[in-house]
């Protein structure tokens, strides 16, 4: 046995691809939350050049999509390479048909899954099994851990089986609460691997390898004379695989002294009631039951691990003889079936087992369902389940951890059920994304895991927002081994770093008696207590808090490191919890800072330092007084104004009490009212713009930019200025002559900025008596909150003047109403202000079709929306299908609106003689831009009056449709992983139709949303997850491929630097009768720089030819020009000035300066040949039938 | 036989007095290269800047760290790896791979601003295997509570603090903005010096008219800015033990004939390079020969410094009075 006495702290993704990178010889990969920290890790370790068991290092790939991933697996183990990769949810789905080969060719092969759930009314990225579910009729081995230290053993104990059984194993762990929890493992040496790895099986599975020298062919069609026979061969493996996997586990018992089994049963040798389950929730099972078995219950719980083949016999065995009543529960949902998958399976062993007289007579069986998409479960709902077990007539199936008032499922619970023993610590973080506090509980963590003999938990939960993002942090460290996968629901500890936190959300939930309030303040220690909401001074009362103040800001700010408060917080922690002598533990911090930082370098190094050193002479005990003084209440989390549904739903979703909504609260079918992020107001910015009317040149430039439409200009008649609030600024417009007399202001939303800076960056309006004084000045928005609330609030108000008429150019269309406001996305955003301007060119007729990615978070992630409305109601209509489908979703949109329009002009018309002529033609007859649109609108509305007076069927059917003769605006949205990767296949057959659709490609040229992995739009030189080393090839230049139809509308565009030129391409691509595409430039955080300097940075990517602008109109041909017209100059700045100020580029140059150097001048010669080739495509003439006469 | 060119700069030997001054172009080696096949005696290279390095790494902690753990499906948005560093790493192995490439002395020149940064990256280098080190002295002093002498005597701790920490030869790069440099050289002599480097060109900002800003773009250096070299190096050359480099205006084998006459052990060019490539030292010293050997010089050792502030024909052409004189000289007849 070489079991270590060491112990890791890890999560289960790096646990699990530790082990599985040491067994494979081949690694294809794709990003997926929650799964794609495990190919992060195969990549990084592979481009380090970390070797395999057998001395090689394994080859990393990237590729397009899962399918591809799964297609490329499929290829390595046909030749006989030891393979693997890791998915999730979609990508899991996606992976299916080439499971399905896998599986019926008998290849030894582990997948590892970190389960999530499968997106039907709506998306989620967290986890169930509903994923895993899905695959289980592909013959794959379904094998389930359901902890860190489990995941890693079961993954070495998968790839083992696998060898031996030639049954591919689906390894699976729950997503974020196993793949992201932080605990102490046993780590597994190389040693016991090669102990464990059967080397029959890898010479077996090697000699079964497509080989030319001994050839032999795999994948034949069959016919009905031979599949079924050929199918049903398969089967004694599947007989033997329970068997192999066992003698797997006993000799990994013997390596390692870990046991497992292929059921493994805890609780009373005797119990009468058991749960079965398997995941993380038997975690949680196995600590209830300890506590119920202990006060006396027959209680136990049976935890499956070979889910697939089911092993009944061993089942059977496992589960006590004397149980009279099970629960079966499932962690997904099959609507309309028996039941989910795990009863059935259950159901099924002991049906057979009374059949065959193995039993006398079956136990109560109940099934539920429980902790979809992470829903908290926690022992209250455990317990909830023996209770239901033991009722006389219990549900035959409930669902549990939610309250279930339309279907009555649901079990109730008493959250106050409580087992966590005193001798555990537990703790709260209340954090900003940004502060560190997540990385800094994992460092304490690891401190306390590995300098302790404690053991310890992390767990984490972040909100959707990217920008000013809330963080929980919830750590558990105590003596014995820590089963508690749900939330913390009594803390010792709650630490606040940011005291907006106490004025949003009830944070101290979960104070106990004499809980400590750690909090981060800039206020005075004497001036904190009356500083707080009446609430929160209650509840420090009544549980008799110890209230601990600090101003890690103040000691960051000293120390150099901004408003980045880790270091102080956790230093205060240590200072707090005692886990440590703090001696020991300043010790371990400052290690922890070198170990952590020393590679940035020693400035980062001495800074935290500094910052810790400093960090606890700014720790002061606050008295908490007998009585509670204020009279504050904490301020309602909505702006006023919400309707009805966003004050019953949104409102408790954005309290953080989500789980105390009833079914009743949800539309059934993922429908959502928009226009709802105006209701939140979240007052991020430290600093916001204000306006200075007095200098302003009314250029528009900011109100263009802004990625938050937190900043918006309009032109409107002075008497819209009556009462008017005092600090509501105004001035003469002065820039468009039809616009005379009417004034024009510029207004920030201060509670909807988030102080990215970029509209004062492009500011050009300099005071000329003091040019640092710019039209846009930076303030704190504690001194202008409530001034610039209330001229908000004024300035949504007025009306703007009439701009139909007005030519539509860059300044004419900011001045337009925007129909996408306040998203969650990045402070800088380089995505939203497409969006924007697209809403605010055709917002109240457009239909978006958005691939899953940042611009379906920001687009539409609960708990609040950002596309709106506008005083007629219309707005953008919006959905998101899936990530891969998206061009085909937006097509068949256009398929169906083109229908729908036809049926309504077809309805039209056989009414013609019954309706004045002249309307009908109007109806009829096409046209374009605002006021044609104003006036269809018009003609509509009077068909509507007319039609409301016949009572025939075509004239009601009409009334229905009428409305579609206004032109829709169908328009496909997505991020360059979605156009360039896995949804190209699709995007390039729409773009090969004649349909009428628009297709915007937000191009951040890497996977933004799932943390900057390489995409084929990546350019060559750059640094990015899965090519650390610097991307070797060309981007992929979709554009041209799109130019090669020759009937598409192509622009490459770049609206930070040349907003104009964006204006235009909009607007030729609406007008083209086909099929156009957008492809925008789109700055983003993971190309490594402060991206309020990225409107420079984009003048240096057009300036160096990195991303040259053009127009390809296929309607100039038929003028007789050519029709690629190129709109960006020849290049001057070399492509190195361009790189060297992101740092995507810079890490190459660091990594390697050859490498750097070899990948610039190949970036300079594709910059060249690129240009070349664009420029002689500038002066191709094409011949068309007329031009040609 | 040909002109003897060796010069004897900061106890190293040089082929050539003619040095590739602290500039961009030791960023590739190859050019570098190309800069020493046509000649060049020895190379500086570009400024370690310990500012630089310190905004990066700063700079990498809040763009790339503070966006580590923020969000639920990206535990980073830029890849992480251990393997480059933010540190001097870089430099130094540019160092390493010019000494490999070149068969001439390769100094570093070490921009810090922390004492504790001057020590360390100054061992870190010799480490490295730099012949020497040129302490590039550069700072703006923006601060009307530290007077010239504070300014003067926290230099002269760096330098000694350097000298102390390292065996390689230093010399250090000032600018010319001293009451009195030769007092200040003399200083540096004491506190270890061996050698000087006249003059740092200082980044001199201009005035943008259009946009109300101030315009930063960098201008290489002309011949006119070699007299006030000339200058100082004449009246050094005669007072003190250090090796004199000059460094800003020296174009052409003229202009270095001058710098050397003036007193200069070693001249460095960088603009000239820059300008016209790395193969334009070999013009310069094709021209700084023939002008030497025109003149009967057996050696440029034999013309060094003599015109110098003790060996001008008129020495007083160096001094103030010569100022006087010339001012006289615009009077309006």
């Amino acid at each position: 046995m070489s079991n270590e006495a060491r112990f890791v702290t890890l999560d289960a993704n790096q646990a699990v691809a530790d082990v599985a990178y040491r067994l494979s010889e081949v690694i294809a990969i794709y990003p997926i939350t929650p799964a794609s920290a495990m190919g992060e890790h195969a990549d990084a370790w592979s481009a380090d050049g970390r070797s395999n068991l057998w001395g090689t290092v394994p080859k990393v790939a990237e590729m397009q999509s899962e399918g591809g991933a799964a297609g490329a697996v499929h290829g390595a183990l046909q030749v006989g390479a030891l393979t693997t990769t890791f998915t999730a949810s979609q990508g899991l789905l996606l992976m299916l048909p080439d499971l399905f080969k896998i599986a019926g060719e008998l290849t030894p092969f582990c997948l590892h899954v970190a389960a999530r759930t499968i997106a039907t009314h709506a998306l989620s990225i967290f986890g169930d099994h509903s994923d895993v579910m899905a695959a289980r009729s592909t013959g794959m081995a379904l094998l389930a851990s359901g902890s860190a230290q489990e995941a890693q053993d079961f993954a070495a104990i998968g790839h083992a089986a696998t060898l031996d059984a030639r049954i591919p194993v689906l390894h699976f762990f729950d997503g974020f609460r196993t793949s992201h929890e932080i605990t102490k493992v046993v780590p597994i040496d190389d040693a016991t691997l090669l102990g464990l790895i059967p080397a029959d099986g890898v010479r077996a599975h090697r000699a079964r390898a497509l080989d030319p020298d001994r050839p032999v062919v795999r994948g034949t069609s069959q016919n009905p004379d031979a599949y079924f026979q050929s199918r049903e061969a398969v089967e004694p493996f599947y007989a033997r695989f329970p068997a192999v996997l066992a003698a797997t586990m006993a000799r990994f018992k013997e390596l390692t002294g870990r046991a497992y089994r292929l059921f493994d049963y805890v609780g009373h040798p005797e119990a009468e009631h058991v749960i079965i389950m398997m995941g993380s929730g038997a975690e949680c099972a196995h600590e209830t039951v300890d506590h119920l078995v202990g006060q006396g219950e027959k209680v136990g719980v049976l935890k499956v691990r070979l889910f697939r083949p089911f092993a009944s016999e061993a089942f059977l065995e496992a589960l006590p003889k004397t149980a009279k009543a099970v629960a079966v529960l499932d962690r997904t949902k099959e609507p309309g079936s028996s039941g989910e998958p795990l009863f059935q399976e259950v159901t099924a062993a002991l049906v057979s087992s009374l059949q065959s007289g193995q039993r006398a007579a079956l136990p109560r069986l109940i099934s539920g369902r429980y902790g979809l998409s992470s829903k908290e479960f926690n022992p209250a709902m455990v317990k909830a389940v023996f209770d239901e077990l033991q009722r006389a007539a219990p549900k035959a199936r409930f669902t549990v951890g939610i309250r279930d008032d339309v279907s009555q499922s649901s079990l109730s619970f008493d959250s106050s059920f409580d087992i966590e023993p005193e001798d555990v610590s537990r703790a709260i973080f209340f954090g900003l994304g940004a502060d560190g506090t997540v990385s800094a509980n994992k460092a304490s963590i690891k401190i306390i895991g590995e300098e302790t003999p404690l053991y310890a938990q992390g767990h984490f939960e972040y909100d959707s927002k990217k920008s000013g993002s809330t963080t929980i942090s919830y750590l558990r460290f105590g003596p014995r081994p820590i089963r508690s996968t749900y939330r913390i629901g009594r803390a010792q500890l709650i630490a606040v770093h940011d005291p907006e936190f106490l004025e949003r959300r009830d944070v101290l939930a979960a104070a106990m008696p004499g809980s400590t309030l750690l909090l981060n303040s800039v206020r005075p220690p004497d001036a904190v207590w009356d500083s707080f909401p009446r609430e929160v001074q209650e509840q420090l009362v009544r549980q008799r808090c110890r209230l601990m103040v600090i101003d890690a800001y103040a000691v960051a700010e000293r120390a150099g490191l901004g408003r980045r408060i880790n270091t102080v917080m956790q230093a205060a922690f240590f200072a707090l919890s005692k886990v440590l002598p703090m001696d020991e533990a300043m010790q371990h911090l400052k290690r922890s800072v070198e170990d952590t930082w020393g590679r940035r370098g020693p400035e980062v190094v001495r800074r935290n330092l500094l910052a810790l050193d400093s960090a606890l002479d700014g720790l002061h005990e606050v008295p908490v007084p007998k009585e509670v003084r204020s009279e504050r209440p904490r301020p309602p989390i909505l702006a006023p104004g919400a309707p009805d549904f966003v004050q019953r739903v949104t409102r408790l979703l954005l309290e953080g009490r989500g789980d105390e909504l009833p079914v009743s609260a949800f539309p059934p079918d993922g429908t959502w009212p928009t226009g709802t992020s105006r209701f939140e107001k979240r007052a991020i910015a430290i600093d916001i713009p204000v306006w200075q009317s007095d200098i302003c040149v009314q250029c528009n430039f900011c109100t263009m930019i802004c990625p938050h439409t937190a900043i918006q200009s309009k032109v409107y008649a002075p008497s819209e200025l009556e009462n008017a609030p005092s600090g509501f600024r105004s001035m003469p417009e002065t820039f468009e002559a039809k616009l005379e007399g009417m004034r024009f202001s510029v207004q920030v939303a201060p509670e909807d900025c988030t102080g990215c800076g970029l509209c004062v960056e492009v500011c050009p309006a300099k005071d000329k008596k003091n040019p640092k004084r710019k039209a846009l000045v930076n303030e704190a928005l504690v001194n202008h909150r409530e001034v610039e609330r209330e001229a908000f609030a004024f300035f949504e108000g007025i009306e703007s003047a009439r701009l139909s008429e007005l030519p539509i150019d860059k300044r004419s269309a900011a001045l337009r109403l925007p129909l996408f406001e306040f998203s969650g996305a990045c402070a800088g955003c380089g995505e939203t202000p497409y969006i924007r301007l697209l809403t605010q060119l055709y917002g109240d007729r457009l239909i978006i079709a958005n691939a899953t990615g940042c611009s379906s978070i920001y687009g539409g992630n609960l708990p609040t929306t950002p596309y709106t409305t506008n005083r007629e109601g219309r707005g953008p209509a919006w959905a998101n299908s899936l990530f891969e489908d998206n061009a085909e979703f937006g097509f068949g949109m256009r398929l169906a609106v083109d229908v729908k329009a036809a049926r309504a002009r077809s309805l039209l018309t056989s009414l013609a003689a019954q309706l004045p002529t002249a309307l009908v033609d109007g109806l009829l007859a096409t046209g374009h831009g605002e006021a044609w649109i104003e006036a269809q609108r018009e003609r509509v509305s009077q068909l509507d009056r007319l039609l409301s007076g016949m009572n025939v069927p075509e004239a009601l059917a009409l009334r229905e449709m009428a409305s579609m003769l206004v032109p829709r605006s169908v328009w496909i949205v997505g991020g360059d992983g979605w156009a360039y990767d896995i949804g190209y296949g699709g995007l390039d057959h729409v773009l090969a139709s004649h349909e009428k659709v628009n297709v915007l490609v937000l191009d951040t040229e890497v996977y933004s949303n799932t943390g900057g992995q390489a995409s084929k739009a990546t350019p060559l030189g750059a640094s990015a997850k899965f090519a650390i080393a610097g991307k070797a090839t060309r981007k992929k230049d979709l554009g041209l491929l799109a130019m090669s139809y020759g009937h598409v509308y192509v622009a490459q565009i770049a609206m930070q630097a040349r907003s104009a030129h964006t204006v235009e391409a909009f607007l030729e691509a609406e007008r083209h009768p086909g099929p156009s595409l957008l492809i925008a430039h789109s700055p983003c955080i993971a190309h490594g720089y402060d991206l309020v300097k990225s409107p420079a940075q984009q003048k240096r990517a057009i300036g160096s030819g990195m991303w040259p602008l053009y127009r390809y109109d296929p309607r100039r041909v038929e003028r007789g020009e050519p029709p690629l017209t190129l709109d960006s100059s020849t290049p001057r700045t070399d492509v190195a000035a361009y790189m060297e100020h992101e740092a995507r580029f810079r890490m190459v140059e660091l990594r390697s300066p050859e490498r750097y150097a070899e990948l610039l001048e190949a970036s300079r010669e594709a910059v060249r040949q690129r240009q070349a080739l664009y420029e002689q495509l500038s002066r191709v003439q094409l011949p068309s039938e007329k031009n040609h006469g | 036989m040909s002109t003897d060119l060796t010069t004897r700069w900061l106890g190293l030997e040089l082929e050539c007095p003619l040095v590739v001054g602290a500039g961009p172009l030791s960023k590739d080696p190859k050019l570098l290269g190309e800069a020493v096949s046509a000649g060049a005696g020895a190379v500086v290279m570009y400024s370690l800047f310990e500012e630089q390095i310190t905004a990066e790494q700063m700079a990498a902690h809040r763009f790339i760290d503070a966006r580590v753990d923020t969000s639920a499906e990206a535990h980073s948005f830029m890849p992480d790896s251990d393997v480059f560093s933010m540190d001097a790493g870089p430099y130094l192995r540019q160092l390493e791979r010019i000494r490999e490439r070149v068969k001439v002395p390769v100094v570093a020149s070490l921009n810090g601003t922390t004492p504790g940064g001057w020590t360390n990256y100054a061992k870190q280098l010799e480490g490295a295997g730099a012949s020497a080190l040129e302490l590039n002295l550069y700072e703006v002093v923006t601060s009307p509570d530290e007077s010239g002498e504070a300014v003067e005597k926290r230099q002269l701790e760096v330098v000694s603090a350097v000298v102390k920490s390292i065996d390689i030869p230093v010399a250090v790069k000032i600018s010319p903005f001293y009451a009195s440099v030769p007092a200040f050289v003399r200083r540096l002599e004491l506190a270890g010096a061996r050698g000087v480097t006249l003059f740092n060109r200082f980044y001199q900002p201009d005035i943008d008219l259009e946009n109300l800003d101030v315009d930063r773009t960098l201008h290489l250096s002309t011949p006119t800015e070699l007299p006030l070299r000339l200058h100082a190096l004449a009246l050094l050359s005669p007072n003190t033990g250090l090796s004199l480099a000059c460094t800003g205006g020296v174009h052409t084998g003229l202009g270095a004939a001058k710098a050397i006459l003036s007193g200069a052990h070693a001249v460095q060019l960088t603009s000239a390079l820059l300008a016209k490539g790395p193969r334009h030292i070999g013009v310069v010293r094709e021209e700084l020969l023939h002008w030497l050997e025109e003149k009967g010089y057996e050696s440029s050792a034999e013309a060094r410094g003599i015109l110098d502030f003790s060996s001008a024909p008129d020495s007083h052409a160096w001094e103030r009075v010569n100022y006087a004189r010339m001012l006289d000289g615009w009077t309006l007849d």
